[in-house]
């Protein structure tokens, strides 16, 4: 019999994820509101459980799942996305019909990714990933009245759809060639398909799989449409969450499994670093709407973890899974801090109706919601990279693990990118605090106070403290090496 | 014992300000004053702290404070009080006492001014953090911290759109240097782990000492730049020195400088002259022995200075602004100050003694040239000087100090005594040292730069004091002298202007020397030199006292211009000093820099270049993905509805980017 206890994180989500689901059902919209406070604390109690799991190893069903420090990072980083997004939800979802539907699914997205970062064979791995597209997309498209939010999440399901395919096309290669979907067992069989030169074709498909939900360019072409369409909390778990799954999918299935195909995955990573970190800085600067900007900024980031692949030392792998949690909170928390200037526009009926989040909403924010400015300011600071904060740190790692390489030349693509990027960052400060604000002073709804002061507690606690986070981050590159 | 009981409280140097920041930042406005008085007992308390650890060093140099804590990994977080430490952790802390008292008064009608004082309370305990640092990154930090409380103070007055600007310009132009330094600082760290061979629990890599017993390494690492072998310690060195350009204000990262005057003048006084300018004097002392191994790094140092000190004193020259000429004045104060780092490379460890002790002479007397010229604009209302005249009439203790700060500044004194303003003494010490080095190398230079210099000096800071305290009144204002509490600072900042420089001209030098021998560090200079192929005069033969005099007389030369000019007003300058004469307008509109820089270079070429890539890039991505979704579909009702057109073309563009790569990487791999 398999110990249950080693799913634990798992089973406490999905049950949480089921009794919301049926206890929702005899309610009435007025006191839909606790189910917010049940799923929140669902998560929290999954949280607790994945950190106490901390240092356990183990390999469940038959080989197929696989407990180590590599799956329990990753589990947190999407449990804390997942509780920052389920806190700041109770505000979005007050007086909706649809309360214990928006969370069970955003619990069973937070499922889904946590089976993918366990995922120890590709057949599972799929089927994970498939569950937290699928909830997403359902997520995406949440506000059916709202046109901006039906377009992006359609994008989203159909580009989904495309690269399902063409993922599992690159498995049905990878099968092919060594006759096995285990994730060990194909590092044993690799130099087959390395022979191959089918081999490069299987890779590229792969990265195009998980380059979808990584997003980056030239998959990346949903993301601002879907992030700048979908409800703040949804593109909040997009950005942050389900973003990473790709990652950690894409740090098992190259690193651990074709390790043999090295050579060709690193130079394909390499250009796409290269052209998504370039590609998302330069067009974020001409961004007016705020969400959009704040999709772009995702892609650069998503082009600087996407560096860990490319550098491939311990130190470098450390910095990019430890940039991940670092990018979990800082953009979870950026796009909860846009939701909360949506909601202000939206429920003072004044101001740019059409687009709530353009740049103009956020004039002397610092007189209107001190508190979502401040937040937003130490979020986009992080993004840019300015001590102390998690950006910083993460940023610290994995460029100088770059210069320690020896790829100078990579390290200064990278910092001219994150020199640009503090252009349209810095103006977004501008625009709150050195402007004058169009309206009065307006109430912080205490949901969204609470998720963006968790977001900044993670953030700076990063950023100061990083020792254990480090430490983790190190004990999960361990797993690859 | 006493001594150790002393250490214990060292943290609370900069801890103090800090605390009194948050207090006067909350509560700041509900007290009287803006809450002046935490700030002021804090700064109080940790000066007193400060110059006891001072004078216990001084009793015995050997014995530093040096306290570590692990931070994570390599790095660590500490405190380290040597010489060189304690003297700027004194200064700093005494002036910016002087100044908080000051601005009581001065802030008084400010609406704003809780947020002065906590401001400036912020900036001080920064500045103090940044001095006892005992590793680099720590250093780093606290730089940036000042740099943003600079940002903050500068842009006080935001409403005013040029306070706004010249906040935002100083911001970007500091930060060329500030991202020079951290490149430094990331080769540094990336060459130290290499050479201690990775992590290694309980060495603090970013510690001076561990930084410094790597110097030999350092130096024999190569780098190919441009088809320059380089070593990485010039690499190291001279990107730290372009942090302490952009933050020292040197050429040519001077520009923010001047503007940064818009603040309020107390601000100007603490920062913009005493203190903040010269943490890039300070970072170069700190790294001294890394910039006397690494070949050819402080030669450059020591031209940019002396090159500095000459350019800056030219545009003094033709300023009408009071606050603008002493703002030209720091800058080219600073230079002779990083120039006399430089002749480290014929003097060795002498240099950090000649021009710490200038900084800390300049310290007091443009701290009080400053105060001295707020105490003017205060009483008066304008600080255009071609509206002032005859302000020594109505504002006598005002006129005198500031004459005392401009005898300073100008370097009276009389030769082989110990008769002599502050300023004599240090600013002599660089010119002689220049003289050295211009025997012992036979390159002149520098010492022409820092005469030339000394005239122009001479002459900037008596034509602002006939200008402005002598002669009829050239408009109509009410002046009065200012209340006791901005005199009583100014008298205490004159006294030390006029005496400190002669009272401890010899222990200071031999006192900062000890800074690279003592319990936390014990550095031959020396062999050093030898690294970076630097030869040190051996024994220092006597200058001819024409050497000596020299200096005095090109100030006495430059009083007597000023005093002929604007004073008797003997000779009319109206067709020299119009718009019409070249020169003149060269130097007026600053060498055109500002047109260079901002319109030029940054609107024009930077800003236009990303501006133009940012929407062409989007359109024509767009565009190739959108045609190519019309060519694939080959139905163009279709893509009249937009929603579905345009979904084909992302998948189009997925599709491309899979088969793309694929050919990409293929290619690559068959090159290489």
């Amino acid at each position: 019999m398999e110990n249950l206890m080693f799913l634990a994180p798992e089973l406490a989500v999905v049950a949480t994820g089921l009794i919301v689901l049926l206890i929702g059902v005899f309610m009435s919209p007025q006191t839909k509101n606790m189910l917010g406070y049940l799923a929140t604390l669902g998560v929290l109690a999954a949280l607790a459980l994945t950190i106490q799991s901390f240092g356990t190893e183990a390999t469940m069903f038959f080989g197929t799942l696989s407990i180590d420090a590599l799956s329990q990072f990753f589990k947190l980083v999407f449990l804390a996305v997942s509780l920052i997004v389920s806190l700041a939800s109770i505000k979005y979802n007050e007086n909706s019909d649809h309360t214990e539907e928006f969370y069970s699914l955003v619990l069973f997205a937070t499922f889904g990714m946590m089976v993918v970062a366990s995922a120890n064979d590709l057949i599972l791995l799929f089927c994970a990933f498939e569950l937290a597209s699928l909830a997403t997309f359902a997520l995406a498209g949440f506000e059916k009245r709202n046109a901006r939010s039906l377009e992006g999440a359609m994008k989203y399901f159909i580009i989904g759809a495309i690269s399902s395919a063409l993922m599992l096309f690159g498995i049905s290669y990878v099968y092919g060639a060594t006759g096995t979907t285990s994730i060990p067992m194909i590092a044993e069989n690799a130099t087959l398909l390395a022979e191959n030169p089918i081999g490069l074709v299987a890779v590229v498909l792969l990265i195009a799989g998980f380059g979808f939900k990584m997003a980056l360019v030239p998959f990346h072409m949903w993301a601002p449409d879907a992030y700048q369409g979908s409800p703040s909390v949804v593109s909040s778990l997009l950005a942050a969450g389900s973003k990473k799954m790709g990652f950690v999918a894409a740090f098992r299935v190259f690193i651990v499994a074709l390790a043999a195909l090295q050579p060709d995955w690193q130079l394909a990573f390499t250009i796409l670093a290269v052209v998504t970190m370039t590609f998302g800085n330069v067009v974020a600067v001409s961004q007016t709407s705020v969400k959009r900007m704040l999709a772009y900024s995702s892609l650069a980031q998503a082009g600087y973890i996407a560096m860990a692949f490319v550098v491939m030392t311990p130190m470098a792998l450390t910095g990019g899974i430890f940039y991940t949690l670092a990018h979990a909170f800082m953009k979870a928390g950026a796009f909860i801090a846009a939701g909360a200037v949506v909601w202000m526009i939206t429920s003072q009926k004044t101001g740019n109706l059409d687009i709530p989040d353009h740049l103009d909403s956020f004039r002397g924010l610092g007189k209107r919601m001190p508190l979502a400015a401040l937040c937003m300011t130490v979020f986009v600071f992080a993004l840019a990279g300015i001590p102390p904060t998690a950006g910083f740190m993460a940023k610290l790692v994995l460029f100088s693990s770059t210069i320690q390489a020896g790829m100078t030349w990579l390290a200064v693509i990278a910092i001219l990118n994150s020199a640009l990027s503090l252009f349209y960052y810095a103006r977004l400060v501008r625009y709150m605090y050195f402007l004058p604000p169009e309206g009065k002073k307006i109430g912080m709804p205490f949901p969204y106070a609470a998720a963006l002061l968790l977001a900044v507690a993670g953030v700076l606690a990063m950023g100061i403290w990083p020792e254990p986070f480090m430490q983790w981050a190190m004990d999960a590159a361990q797993v690859l090496i | 014992m006493v001594k150790t009981a002393l250490e214990d409280f060292a943290f609370l140097i900069p801890l103090l300000p800090a605390l009194a920041f948050v207090i006067t930042f909350f509560f700041g406005r509900k007290m009287p004053s803006g809450g002046a008085i935490v700030p002021i007992l804090a700064i109080a308390a940790s000066f007193v702290i400060s110059l006891m650890i001072t004078l216990g060093l001084l009793e015995n140099p050997g014995e530093v404070v040096s306290q570590s804590y692990s931070w994570f990994a390599v790095l660590n977080i500490g405190i380290l009080i040597d010489p060189l430490a304690a003297v700027m952790l004194s200064m700093v802390s005494f002036v910016s006492l002087l100044i908080h008292i000051y601005a009581v008064s001065y802030m008084s009608h400010d609406p704003g001014k809780a947020r002065y004082f906590a401001e400036t309370a912020l900036f001080t305990a920064a500045m103090l953090s940044l001095v006892l640092s005992d590793n680099i990154l720590q250093l780093f930090v606290s730089w940036e911290l000042v740099g943003l409380c600079s940002y903050l103070l500068i842009g006080f007055w935001f409403e005013k759109p040029s306070a706004a600007a010249a906040a935002k310009k100083a911001f970007l132009t500091t930060r060329i240097g500030d991202v020079m330094f951290l490149t430094g600082i990331i080769v540094l760290t990336s060459d130290l782990l290499k050479l201690a061979g990775g992590f290694q629990d309980g060495v603090y890599l970013l510690r001076f000492d561990e930084i410094f017993s790597y110097i030999p390494q350092l130096a024999a690492l190569q780098a190919n730049i441009l088809g320059f072998e380089v070593s990485h310690l010039t690499l190291i060195t001279l990107l730290f020195f372009g942090g302490a350009v952009g933050k020292s204000g040197q050429f040519p990262l001077h520009v923010w400088l001047p503007d940064a005057m818009e603040g309020p003048t107390t601000v100007s006084a603490l920062i913009h002259a005493a203190t903040m300018v010269t943490a890039g004097v300070y970072l170069v002392a700190r790294t001294f022995p890394m910039f006397i191994a690494a070949p050819d790094s402080l030669l450059v140092v020591a031209y940019l200075g002396g090159f500095t000190a000459l350019f800056a004193g030219t545009m003094g020259i033709v300023m009408n602004d009071l606050k603008r000429v002493l703002a030209f004045s720091t800058i080219s104060q600073l230079g002779y100050m990083m120039l006399g780092l430089g002749l480290g490379s014929a003097i060795g460890l002498e240099a950090v003694g000649i021009s710490i002790f200038h900084l800390i002479n300049h310290a007091f007397f443009k701290a009080l040239l400053f105060l001295c010229a707020g105490s003017v604009i205060h009483a008066v209302g304008t600080q255009d000087m071609r509206e002032l005249g005859g302000v020594g009439k109505v504002m006598p203790i005002t006129a005198a100090t500031m004459t005392i700060a401009a005898l300073a500044l100008a370097g009276f004194g009389i030769p082989g005594t110990s008769i002599g303003t502050s300023g004599f003494f240090s600013k002599d010490a660089i010119i002689e040292a220049a003289y050295l080095f211009g025997e012992h190398s036979n390159n002149w230079i520098p010492y022409v730069f820092s005469i030339a210099a000394a005239l122009l000096t001479s002459i900037y800071i008596f034509r602002l004091i006939f200008m402005t305290f002598t002669g009829k009144p050239r408009s109509d204002y009410h002046g009065h002298e200012s209340p006791a509490i901005m005199t009583i600072p100014l008298s205490i900042l004159a006294l030390f202007a006029l005496v400190f420089g002669g009272l401890t001209k010899t222990g200071f030098m031999s006192f900062l020397e000890e800074t690279f021998a003592n319990s936390f560090v014990n550095i031959d200079i020396g062999s050093l030199a030898v690294i970076g192929q630097n030869e040190l005069v051996e024994a220092a033969g006597h200058e001819p006292v024409f050497v000596l005099w020299l200096p005095l007389i090109v100030a006495v030369v430059g009083l007597a211009v000023a005093f002929v000019i604007y004073y008797l007003r003997i000779v009319e300058l109206g067709p020299i000093a119009s718009m019409k004469n070249p020169i003149y307008r060269l130097l007026y509109k600053r060498y055109y820099q500002h047109e260079i820089y901002t319109e030029f270079f940054s609107l024009g070429i930077v800003y236009g270049v990303i501006a133009f890539f940012s929407q062409v890039l989007d359109v024509i991505v767009d565009s190739i993905v959108e045609g190519i979704g019309i060519l694939t579909v080959g139905a163009s009702e279709e893509l009249r509805k937009i929603q579905t057109g345009v979904v084909q073309s992302y998948a189009t563009a997925v599709i491309l980017g899979v088969s793309l790569l694929i050919i990409l990487v293929k290619l690559i791999m068959e090159v290489l």
